[in-house]
């Protein structure tokens, strides 16, 4: 049908029509495909969401006498200088050097204020050799001193992404956004038909060396990104999960901080907001019904991130349309969505790379390679020695109360057994509560006689599946010194305490020396 | 009419509050409170027929009412309309209109904070 030569000409002649993704959806539920194909020659795509996986190459210049920078930090943020002398790769997700900034600025930050033209301070350290004398470099630069500030980002653009929810009883602050507990809200990101890989599901447009709309600027497609993956379960020819991934490329120093933005996720680290845009030929009927994907035909499933574990469980599938409503129900409760991506900025981005087509700025590439559309899997990470399971810790038999037992028996049976807590169960050795030394401390002060008056009632618990790792990880988060294992019948099973933690992990070590 | 009311340590023995809604027409809703035996403050939502005259009760009783403008505030600067903080929302005081811009009901809003501290850029902020 058509070439992108021919599409490229008449972007020259100022006659190509250029309609947004959005659009597009528009033209092709009325008009059909083939009647789409002919009328509209460029689809312009957007997203506007948070990308981790972002970050940029500068080179420094060389100072007199010169420096091999080993160690570089860039507003306090460190970037990666293992490379040549004055090279360095700042990534997006790295937090501050100082623990009390930490990660309200970050990588993303930094590179959100260059772009604005502040001045920056480089602090640089190195070992000295016969050619590179200096060992210290203290100074600042700015955007414009730089010689390269080239954005390279290995993994951009997800094809499409899970919604997130939280059945926990807690609060929870992950990468999709504030989870509220028993499931209170959802948060999804992708920008749904606007999103660039989701308008050509097989890139059977977009490829290698491919000009984009990359924060303001053009940019390219590098290739495939990081965790590129084509073989997922597909619905109306989309991915319903995350999927294909892009590697960009840009020069920061065309950027424009209005499509480029540092940001922070709660309790979870800086990240960048990138803005991209993928402007799609429409050469035949076949892409321009691809382009004509709605919200509504694009399915992903919600998950609970409450289960910190790679493979998360699936809660239900929805779709954008449900999800962009701000509202969906769960398990019979209607609970709202946060988008997280900006689907203004989407809009905006779209909205942008149109306009510099159709006033002839930006033209139309042919991929120099394809991107792979099928064969790619995502292999997991193997762990040579596999995560210790609650279950099989040596447990000692666990000594229980009854709510009804007096004060001065459970001290008893404290001392007696020579420990700190006791957890409080039922008739069926169901868990009800659990009291601590200090609680039988605090009873005696305060002279209360009845265990439910001092005993905590909202338990902190191990199941007997978790791996100890994350039951550390949580006895450290509520402060508190142990947790009582229940099995899924919330079964008192046994006491997981902080010591028996310690002394898992001298013996793990004390094995490990043995066998170097 | 939203407002912080300041309890010096000589009234927070005394049951002002349950008073005022014995004796006058008032819709009265607390949105925050901090009130110790050394005094405190608490923030209210006020209304009905006889608001005027409570709020006049409440300072013959000596407590220092100082009405608020604005519980929340959003700086568009900063704010990138991502809509991190709709769902966060327990009153539904923040929503996204059909261009897919961000919107803080001052008047639904009562100063939980779950925005303010969910928000990716720092935009959103409580008023004291």
């Amino acid at each position: 049908m058509k070439t992108i030569e021919e599409i490229n000409q008449k972007i020259r002649d100022g006659d190509a029509v250029v309609v947004t993704a959005s659009e597009m959806t528009r033209i092709v539920q009325e008009n059909g495909a083939e009647e789409a194909a002919k009328e509209v020659d460029v689809v312009t795509t957007g997203t506007f969401g948070a990308m981790c996986s972002s970050g940029a190459f500068f080179n420094f210049g060389h100072s007199d006498p010169p420096i091999k920078m080993s160690h570089t930090y860039l507003n306090g943020v460190e970037a990666y200088s293992g490379l040549a002398a004055v090279d360095a790769y700042l990534g997006a997700t790295q937090p501050h050097r100082n623990p009390d900034i930490g990660l309200d600025y970050g990588g993303a930050h930094l590179l959100e204020d260059l772009v604005r033209g502040k001045e920056i301070e480089l602090v640089a350290e190195a070992y000295g050799t016969d050619c590179y004398p200096r060992t210290e470099v203290h100074t600042f630069i700015s955007l414009e001193s730089l010689n390269q500030a080239i954005m390279v980002n290995p993994r951009n653009c997800y094809q499409n992404y899970a919604a997130a929810t939280n059945s926990t009883e807690e609060t929870i602050y992950t990468y999709l956004g504030t989870l509220l507990p028993q499931m209170g809200n959802v948060g999804y990101s992708s920008a749904g038909e606007l999103s660039p890989l989701l308008n050509d599901p097989y890139f059977q447009t977009i490829g290698v060396g491919t000009r984009i709309f990359l924060c303001g600027s053009q940019g390219y497609i590098l290739g495939e990104g990081t965790q590129h993956a084509t073989d997922g379960e597909r619905e109306n020819g989309v991915p319903v999960g995350s999927a294909g991934t892009l590697m960009l490329q840009g020069d920061l120093k065309k950027m424009d901080a209005k499509f480029l933005r540092g940001a922070t996720m709660p309790k979870y680290g800086p990240t960048l907001y990138v803005g991209a845009g993928i402007p799609i030929p429409i050469l035949n009927e076949e892409i321009a019904q691809r382009t004509g994907i709605s919200d509504q035909d694009i399915h992903c499933n919600i998950y609970d991130y409450g289960v910190p574990r790679r493979s998360r469980p699936a809660v239900m599938e929805t779709n954008y349309q449900e999800l962009r409503s701000g509202k969906i129900e769960i398990n019979g409760r209607e609970v709202q969505t946060s988008p997280l991506s900006s689907l203004k900025k989407a809009l905006e981005v779209a909205q942008e790379l149109k306009s510099w087509i159709e006033k002839g700025n930006f033209f139309l590439t042919n991929p120099v390679q394809n991107i792979p559309n099928k064969g790619c899997t995502v292999k997991p990470l193997q762990i040579r020695r596999p995560s210790i399971l609650v279950k099989d810790l040596k447990i000692k038999p666990v000594i229980t109360a009854r709510a009804e037992d007096d004060i001065s028996g459970v001290a008893r049976k404290m001392v007696d057994d020579n420990i700190n807590h006791v957890p409080v169960v039922d008739h069926a050795g169901r868990l009800m509560g659990i009291v601590t030394s200090w609680d039988i401390a605090h009873a005696v002060a305060q002279d209360s006689k009845k265990l439910t008056e001092v005993m905590t009632k909202k338990v902190i618990v191990a199941m007997e599946d978790e791996p100890v790792e994350l039951i550390a990880r949580r006895i450290d988060k509520h402060e508190i010194s142990g947790v009582p294992i229940v099995n899924r019948e919330n079964r008192v099973r046994g006491m997981i305490t902080a010591e028996d933690i310690s002394r898992l992990i001298c013996s793990q070590n004390n094995k490990e020396g043995d066998s170097q | 009419m939203k407002a912080w009311l300041n309890f010096s340590p000589s009234i927070v023995s005394k049951t002002v509050i349950s008073d005022l809604i014995k004796h006058y027409d008032v819709s009265f809703n607390i949105l925050r409170a901090d009130i110790t035996p050394k005094g405190g403050k608490m923030l209210i939502d006020i209304s009905g027929s006889e608001a005027e005259k409570g709020i006049q009760y409440l300072e013959k009783e000596g407590i220092q009412l100082n009405p608020i403008k604005k519980v929340v505030k959003k700086d568009e600067e900063k704010c990138m309309d991502c809509g991190e903080c709709v769902s966060l929302c327990p009153v539904e005081a923040i929503t996204i209109d059909e261009e897919w811009t961000v919107h803080l009901d001052d008047q639904k809003c009562i100063g939980c904070g779950f925005c303010t501290s969910s928000c990716p850029t720092k935009a959103i902020k409580i008023a004291d």
